[in-house]
């Protein structure tokens, strides 16, 4: 058979599914949608995937929480030392943060004290980093500076464990292509977080410990293990695998919750396709009196599918690139961030996973021929003279 | 292959659901010849298998047993691909119901067979525009079929059975639904073609069809079975 | 002009469409890329091990460091942080060393 007579087969699936338009356009405006939210969750999740590890690369090799009582604890800083006398460790440093709520705007901030100044030519910061020692200053990210209205020369008053209140100046604010990391901080010298959440002397919240030798890292974990059996190690490689896992799980959930109108949109497919009309199985009929093989109504049939399940793909995925990566996957951002207060604005670098989309496709558009192609078989094969009765 | 004969049956039986308890011999033993210009009227009370040698004699259906010989070559066990092809090359079927293309327009109706040939459709709408116009339906062209009226879908039928140029041209029961004028209209426009050099067949039980003077042969027939052939 | 051009076109379009956001992919993933070394920078820095992606609860704020318990730390009348609670799963336990077993006497 020459293309023009596969063109020919196309052109009547066309003029004939315009014979029901309604319907067909429905059937298209549905399945659009279905691979639009499908698409979205794909686009948003593997994003956030890749940019928390891009992110994250420059985390502490591993974190020493002390545990008690199955509940993370602060630590003795001065553990440190001991540390530092295993082969391989390079560093050791006390981190000091924990979480502070502000009844005025109902939000969670991280409080963070900093320890180390950023390189100048960084751009994601307006202003600058308090200094580890510095008492009275403090950077926001722009979560908390858009909650709060602050800029560089405001100030910010927070609410004492020991109940005074402690006023900050803003010395900097971190810029909105940081919100995926900034959002909710509030950056000050570590005195001042010990005060402010009156941490006893000589505690940390936990410790970052630097190596020389990053693959000997989970080794140098066991020995701390070892050696202070209450505490926790974690291992910057599995604060990537727990990126990897929450938004497996993140997407693996809301997957799950569509997969349910998917099935409900196969079964309506399937319905549509199995009861094949009387109309339609006499207007097979007809084909095949008046000179269609079987071969071309399978043709039609398998056109008819590809041309709604191709174009619903097309337009779905089109609509969801652009809904994730242009409107920041505004229509569930909201459900994936949960009840924060603070939440970054999804201004996503646009990683795509060409396996990804392949999948989609084929878990689109082959199951919808199939659906429409298999039901139309059997009146595709019967003997024409049925229908010369009428 | 004797010359002139365009389709020949030789014993030909049609049960249909063979071997079950409502199993009906349709026909049974029929061998008929027709000759290439045959005006052949297929005649006899309803339920006696006009249809189903209609539909035989159209490489609608496969006999049960029996051969069907057209323009010399067995048919009957010739698989479903081949038998598609005789049909679209050689044949051309006016149904009784018309059995159009709900929805879709009178040239588009008529075009529809020539689709998976690959034809051109430019040269296939001018083909198709020139049959409706012999058959003075060119003003109908753009309208949907089921508006027409009864003589109107007819002449689309007729149309579209004429788009491959066949050499057999078989009607069943063609003026079942049209009144006495339509019906000799139908007739005309038989005989025309007829007269032109197709081989024409038909089945019917009107008197309009079986007494027309052109009518060459007739072959009458009962319970399944040819009662009768003339041959004016 | 016939349908099935009409539909190729279409579907070209689309296509074409595609393309051009892939092109715009690249684009902005290559300014990311040259943007994910300040944001490194700023993690290295603060020391940070987590994104701020939902400040729900701790064990959403901080996946990563989130305790063996954390999912049932908070008060008694938040059972749970929903959506944002229920897809976070516990955390890693594998450098904890020895498998976390209920004792029996
Ligand atoms: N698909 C079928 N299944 C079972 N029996 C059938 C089928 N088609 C036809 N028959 C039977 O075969 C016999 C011949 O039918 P056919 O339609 O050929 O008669 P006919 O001469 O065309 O009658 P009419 O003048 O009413 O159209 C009838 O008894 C009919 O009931
Ligand atoms: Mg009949």
């Amino acid at each position: 058979m020459s293309l023009n007579s596969h063109l020919n087969v196309l052109d009547f699936t066309l003029l004939s599914l315009l014979r029901r338009k309604f319907k067909n356009f429905g059937i298209i405006l549905v399945f659009t949608f279905i691979v639009f939210i499908t698409g979205s969750i794909l686009f948003l999740s593997y994003s956030f995937k890749r940019e928390a590890l891009l992110i994250l690369k420059g985390s502490p090799e591993l974190i020493v929480q002390r545990m008690s009582a199955g509940r993370h604890e602060l630590i003795p800083a001065d553990i440190s030392k001991e540390i530092l006398k295993i082969p391989g460790v390079s560093g050791v440093e006390p981190r000091y943060w924990g979480y502070y709520y502000d009844p005025l705007v109902k939000a969670n901030y991280t409080i963070l004290a900093s320890s180390e100044t950023l390189p100048a030519n960084n751009h994601l910061l307006q202003g600058r980093l308090p200094g580890p020692e510095d008492k009275g200053v403090a950077a926001v990210g722009r979560g908390v500076a858009k909650a709060r209205f602050l800029d560089i020369g405001s100030s910010i008053s927070l609410l004492s464990s020991g109940g005074d209140a402690m006023d900050f100046d803003v010395v900097g604010v971190f810029e909105t292509e940081s919100e995926l990391l900034t959002a909710d901080l509030i950056v000050l010298g570590q005195p001042d977080v010990v005060r402010l959440f009156r941490m006893p002397a000589g505690m940390a919240t936990d410790l970052a410990v630097s190596v020389t030798n990053e693959t000997e890292a989970p080794v140098i974990a066991g020995k701390i293990r070892y050696i202070f059996p209450d505490t926790r190690p974690i291992l910057r490689k599995e604060i990537v695998r727990t990126y990897d896992a929450v938004f497996g799980w993140r997407s693996g959930l809301i997957l799950t919750l569509f997969a349910g109108a998917l099935v409900a949109f196969i079964i309506l497919a399937w319905d549509k396709a199995t009861g094949l009309s009387a109309e339609e199985k006499k207007e097979i009929g007809i084909l095949k009196a008046i000179g269609w093989e079987t071969s071309d109504i399978i043709e039609m049939k398998f056109w008819e599918g590809l041309v709604i399940s191709l174009s619903s793909f097309l337009l779905g995925i089109i609509l969801a690139y652009i809904h994730v990566y242009f409107f920041g996957a505004s229509v569930f951002a909201p459900a994936l961030k949960g009840w924060s207060v603070i939440y970054p604005d999804f201004r996503l670098a646009p990683f795509i996973d060409p396996y990804q989309i392949a999948m989609l496709m084929a878990l689109t558009v082959i199951p919808y021929i199939a659906s429409t192609i298999i039901p139309s078989w059997k009146a595709a094969i019967t003997d024409p003279d049925e229908v010369v009765r009428g | 292959m004797d010359n002139g004969i365009i389709i020949r049956t030789e014993n030909l039986t049609k049960y249909y659901n063979k071997g079950k308890a409502n199993e009906v011999l349709a026909t049974s033993g029929v061998s008929v010849g027709i000759r290439r210009g045959d005006f052949a009227i297929l005649k006899g009370p309803s339920g006696s298998g006009k249809t189903t040698l209609l539909s035989l004699l159209g490489c609608m259906t496969r006999p049960t047993s029996g051969s069907i010989m057209v323009e010399g070559r067995d048919i009957s066990h010739l698989p479903e691909r081949f038998l598609t092809e005789i049909r679209r090359s050689t044949c051309g079927f006016i149904f009784q119901q018309f059995h159009l293309i709900q929805g879709m327009s009178v040239l588009q109706n008529v075009m529809l067979p020539l689709y998976p040939t690959g034809a051109d459709l430019t040269k296939l709408r001018k083909k198709a525009e020139g049959l409706l116009e012999g058959l003075g339906m060119l003003k109908r062209r753009d309208f949907p079929v089921q508006g027409l009226s009864g003589g109107e879908q007819q002449r689309t039928a007729i149309a579209r059975a004429l788009i491959n140029d066949p050499e057999i041209v078989l009607a069943d029961e063609p003026t079942a639904h049209l009144d006495t004028a339509l019906s000799r209209d139908f007739m005309n426009t038989m005989k025309e073609l007829w007269e032109k050099g197709k081989t024409v067949i038909i089945a019917s039980h009107d008197p309009i069809v079986f007494e027309n003077e052109s009518a060459g042969l007739v072959v009458e027939m009962r319970d399944g079975a040819v009662k009768n052939i003339t041959r004016k | 002009m016939r349908r099935s051009t009409v539909f190729g076109l279409f579907v070209l379009l689309c296509v074409c469409c595609l393309a051009a956001l892939g092109v715009t992919s690249e684009i902005r993933v290559s300014r990311f890329l040259v943007q994910s070394r300040d944001l490194s920078g700023i993690t290295a820095a603060l020391k940070l091990t987590d994104i701020s992606f939902s400040d729900d609860a701790r064990y959403t704020r901080n996946p990563s460091q989130a305790d063996i318990f954390s999912a049932f730390q908070d008060y008694p009348g938040s059972i749970e942080h929903f959506p944002s609670g229920s897809v976070t799963p516990p955390p890693d336990f594998s450098s904890l060393g020895a498998p976390i077993t209920v004792k029996r006497r």
